[in-house]
C-alpha cells in the first residue's frame, strides 16, 4: 500500500507539472496580454508612447525574458538573478531576454505581418537581480492579478472568492446527498414501479437540460413572475444584497442578514442540486440493481430475512461503495465551483471568478484557478482509488 | 443503462426468421422506444426548417427594423406588413429568422463535431488498441492526461484564445467559402463557427479513443482477426475493415448521446461570451442576451432557450432508444 501510494503520487505529480507547462504555453501563445490594451489605448490618444515605456511594461509582466526563463521563474521562482559563490558572481553575463527587439514588417505569401527579427537591447542575468520575483507557483506564489485586482497577489482574490463558493458547494452536496442517495436506491427497490418511472424519467430529463437555461427560468418563475404576482419572490442575483428590501409575507428583508442571504442561495443550490441528482440518482439506481440481483441478497431472502434488513443491512451498503468514489470528485468543484451556475446568478464565487478572469485576460488569475483545480481532480482520483479498497476489502492495489 | 423504466426490448427477437435481416430487428427494437421514435421524428423536423431556413423565414439574420425592438410575437411590421412570428430582439431582429438561422449554425456544429471527434477518437483508439506496446502507453498515457484537466474551463480558455485570433489556425479557403455560403454568414463568422467546432473537437475525441479501445481489445483476440491475419490481410485493413466496424454499435449511441452534450457546449460556451459572437446568430448568443432584458420582457428566454433544450433532450432519448436497439447490454 505505501509503495502504490508513493508511486501513485509521483505520476500525480508529473501529471501535474506536464499540465502547469502545458497551460503557460497555452497561455503564453495567447494574444491580447496587458501590452496589447495598452497600445490600443494610447495610439487613439494624444500621448504617444515611446520604446522606453513599452520595454518598462514589457519588463513589469516579464514578457521580456525567453519562455523558459519566464516558465522557470513562473514555477520555482528561479533564476533570480547572478549566483553568488563565496563572494564571486556566476553566470552575470547570461542572455536571458530582450528588452528592446526590432521588428519589422514581413511579406510572405501575399500577407504583410510584423514580426521580430532582431534585438536592439538584451536582458542579462545581472538585469533581473533588482526585480520583484515571486516564489514561484509551487510555494503557492501565483504572483499579481494583471486586470481584476490590479497589482495585488492573486491569492488574496483567490482567497476573497473562495468562501463564498464553498458556501454554495457545500450546501449542494449535502442536499444532493440527502435527495439523491433515497431516490435511487428506492426506485431500484420498486424496479418499474410508477414511482422508479417518474425517478428515471425525470433524471433522464433533469441530465438533458442546460443548467444555464435552469437558471434563467427559476429566475423568471420565483424572482419576476412571484413578484409580478405580488408574491413572496426570490432575489434574483448576488450573494448579498446591497439595500434593505420588503416584500409580501416576510416583511422587510436587511441586506446582509442571515434571511437574505439564505434567500439568494435558493436558487443557485436548486440548480446544482438538479445536476447532481440527477447524475447520482441514475448510478446508485444501477448499482443497487446489480446489487439486488447477486446470490447472497437470495441466500439471505431464502434464509427469510426480513426484506427490509436484506435491502438495508445486505444490498444498500454493498450498492453504496462504488458511489464513494463519485462524490469524491465533489472535491474539485468545491473549489473551482460551477462556472456557469454562477455566472447566470451572479455569484462572487471562484466559478465567475474564472470567466470574468478569462474575459479581460488576466491570464495569472485564469492560471492559478485551472491548476488548482487541475491539483484537486488528481487528488480526487487518487483518493477515490485509495477509498475504494479501504470500504471493498475484496479490491486489492497492485 | 436503460433509462426508462420499460422491459428491455429484443428477447421475442431471436424467433424471428433469420432472412428478416439486422437492420429491420435494429429498426423493429427502436420502434419499440416511443419517446425516441418522437423524437426522431421532432429532430427530423427541426432538421428540416433548418434546411428551408430560406422559404421560411420573412427577414434576415441580421436585418434590423429601426424603432421596432421587443416586438409581440405575431406582430405586424407596420413599415412593411411582414409578420414577427416570435416578435424580435433588443435590436429590431425578428427572432423566428433569426431562430431558423441559428438552428442552421448551432446544428452543424453539433454534426460536425461529433463525425470529427468520432472519426478521430476512433482511429487513434483502434491503433492504439491493436497495436498496444509501447504505442498504447503512449497515446493512452497522454488520453488520460487530458481527461485529468477540468473540461469546461479549458474549453474556455481555448475558445476565447482562438476566438481573438481566428486565424492562429489555418483553415483552407474553400471550407471557409463553402460553411459561410451554407450558413449565410460572412467568412470572418464562418472561421468563428470553425475554431468553435475545433474546440469542440478538441476533447470530444478522448472518451470515444477509450471506448474504441475497449472494444478492440476484446475483438483481438477472436478467431476471425487472427483467420484474417493468417490470410495475409494488412493490418490498415484489419482495422479499417474488421475493427471499427465491429465498434460500430457502441460509436453510434456514443455520437447520438455526443451530439446532446455538443449542442449544450457550443450554447454554453457562447452563453457566457467566449463562444460564436453576436451578430452570426446561435442559440446560445441570443440567451445571453435575453438575460439582460428579461425583467422588463420575462418570457424572452425561452425563444432561444427552448430550442436548446428540446434538441438536447431528443437526441439523448435517440441515443437511448439506439442503445436499445443495438446492443441493451451496452454501458454508457
Amino acid at each position: 500500500m505505501i509503495n502504490y501510494l508513493i508511486r501513485r503520487s509521483a505520476q500525480m505529480l508529473v501529471v501535474l507539472f506536464l499540465s502547469a507547462v502545458a497551460s503557460y504555453a497555452l497561455l503564453s501563445a495567447a494574444p491580447g496580454g496587458p501590452l496589447q490594451g495598452l497600445l490600443q489605448q494610447t495610439q487613439s490618444s494624444t500621448r504617444k508612447i515611446d520604446k522606453e515605456d513599452i520595454a518598462r511594461i514589457r519588463a513589469q509582466f516579464e514578457l521580456d525574458l525567453y519562455f523558459s526563463v519566464r516558465f522557470t521563474r513562473w514555477l520555482a521562482g528561479v533564476p533570480r538573478g547572478p549566483l553568488s559563490i563565496g563572494g564571486r558572481e556566476l553566470l552575470g553575463g547570461v542572455v536571458v531576454g530582450c528588452r528592446i527587439p526590432v521588428e519589422a514588417v514581413v511579406r510572405s505569401g501575399g500577407e504583410e505581418t510584423l514580426q521580430t527579427v532582431g534585438c536592439e537591447q538584451l536582458v542579462s542575468m545581472r538585469d533581473l537581480a533588482g526585480r520583484r520575483t515571486s516564489r514561484g507557483i509551487i510555494l503557492g506564489d501565483f504572483g499579481n492579478s494583471w486586470a481584476i485586482l490590479r497589482d495585488r497577489p492573486v491569492s488574496e482574490l483567490l482567497w476573497s472568492r473562495l468562501p463564498r463558493t464553498l458556501q454554495l458547494q457545500i450546501a449542494a452536496t449535502l442536499i444532493s446527498l440527502l435527495i439523491g442517495v433515497p431516490l435511487g436506491l428506492y426506485s431500484a427497490v420498486r424496479q418499474y414501479s410508477r414511482f422508479d418511472y417518474v425517478v428515471t424519467t425525470s433524471s433522464f430529463i433533469g441530465s438533458s437540460m442546460p443548467t444555464f437555461f435552469f437558471g434563467l427560468i427559476l429566475i423568471l418563475v420565483f424572482s419576476i413572475l412571484f413578484k409580478r404576482a405580488g408574491w413572496a419572490y426570490l432575489p434574483p442575483g448576488d450573494a448579498a444584497g446591497v439595500r434593505a428590501y420588503t416584500m409580501p409575507l416576510l416583511g422587510r428583508v436587511e441586506a446582509q442578514s442571515l434571511l437574505d442571504q439564505a434567500l439568494r442561495m435558493i436558487m443557485p443550490v436548486t440548480v446544482l442540486v438538479l445536476v447532481s441528482v440527477a447524475g447520482w440518482s441514475r448510478y446508485l439506481r444501477s448499482s443497487m440493481l446489480e446489487v439486488l440481483r447477486q446470490d447472497y441478497v437470495r441466500t439471505a431472502r431464502s434464509k427469510g430475512v426480513r426484506e427490509r434488513f436484506v435491502i438495508v443491512r445486505h444490498a444498500m451498503r454493498n450498492a453504496l461503495i462504488p458511489f464513494i468514489t463519485i462524490v469524491v470528485f465533489a472535491l474539485p468543484g468545491a473549489f473551482g465551483g460551477a462556472v456557469i451556475t454562477e455566472t447566470v446568478f451572479n455569484w462572487p464565487g471562484m466559478g465567475r471568478l474564472f470567466v470574468d478572469a478569462l474575459g479581460r485576460n488576466d491570464y495569472p488569475v485564469t492560471m492559478a484557478i485551472l491548476l488548482i483545480s487541475a491539483a484537486l481532480t488528481v487528488a480526487a482520483t487518487l483518493l477515490s482509488d485509495v477509498l475504494y479498497t479501504v470500504v471493498d476489502p475484496r479490491i486489492r492495489v497492485s | 443503462m436503460p433509462t426508462t423504466a420499460q422491459t428491455l426490448p429484443g428477447l421475442q427477437s431471436e424467433a424471428m426468421p433469420v432472412e428478416q435481416g439486422q437492420l429491420r430487428l435494429v429498426a423493429q427494437r427502436f420502434g419499440r422506444h416511443r419517446l425516441a421514435v418522437v423524437s426522431s421524428a421532432l429532430l427530423v423536423i427541426i432538421f428540416l426548417l433548418a434546411f428551408a431556413v430560406r422559404l421560411l423565414v420573412p427577414y434576415d439574420a441580421t436585418e434590423i427594423e429601426v424603432g421596432n425592438s421587443f416586438a409581440a410575437p405575431f406582430s405586424v411590421s407596420a413599415k412593411d406588413g411582414r409578420m414577427h412570428y416570435l416578435g424580435t430582439d433588443h435590436l429590431g431582429r425578428d427572432y423566428w429568422s433569426r431562430i431558423l438561422y441559428a438552428a442552421r449554425i448551432s446544428l452543424t456544429v453539433a454534426v460536425v463535431s461529433v463525425i470529427g471527434s468520432t472519426a478521430v477518437g476512433a482511429v487513434v483508439g483502434a491503433v492504439s488498441g491493436y497495436y498496444g506496446g509501447v504505442l498504447d502507453d503512449i497515446l493512452m498515457r497522454f488520453v488520460e492526461f487530458l481527461l485529468t484537466i477540468p473540461t469546461l474551463p479549458i474549453l474556455l480558455i481555448l475558445s476565447s484564445i482562438l476566438m481573438q485570433s481566428p486565424k492562429a489556425v489555418p483553415v483552407p479557403n474553400f471550407i471557409i467559402n463553402g460553411l459561410s455560403g451554407y450558413m449565410y454568414i460572412s467568412a470572418l463568422e464562418a472561421r468563428q463557427v470553425v475554431m468553435i467546432m475545433l474546440v469542440l473537437m478538441s476533447l470530444g475525441w478522448l472518451g470515444i479513443a477509450r471506448l474504441t479501445r475497449g472494444v478492440v481489445l476484446s475483438l483481438k483476440t477472436m478467431n476471425f482477426v487472427e483467420a484474417a491475419r493468417a490470410a495475409g490481410v494488412s493490418n490498415t485493413r484489419i482495422i479499417l475493415r474488421h475493427m471499427i466496424p465491429n465498434a460500430f454499435a457502441p460509436l453510434v449511441v456514443s455520437a447520438s448521446l455526443g451530439l446532446a452534450d455538443y449542442v449544450i457546449s457550443e450554447a454554453a460556451l457562447s452563453f457566457l461570451g467566449f463562444g460564436i459572437q453576436d451578430p452570426t446568430p446561435t442559440w446560445g448568443n441570443m440567451l445571453s442576451f435575453t438575460e439582460s432584458y428579461m425583467f422588463e420582457h420575462p418570457w424572452l428566454p425561452l425563444i432561444p432557450g427552448l430550442p436548446i433544450f428540446v434538441c438536447a433532450l431528443a437526441f439523448n432519448y435517440v441515443g437511448d432508444g439506439l442503445r436499445d436497439a443495438l446492443d441493451p447490454r451496452l454501458k454508457l
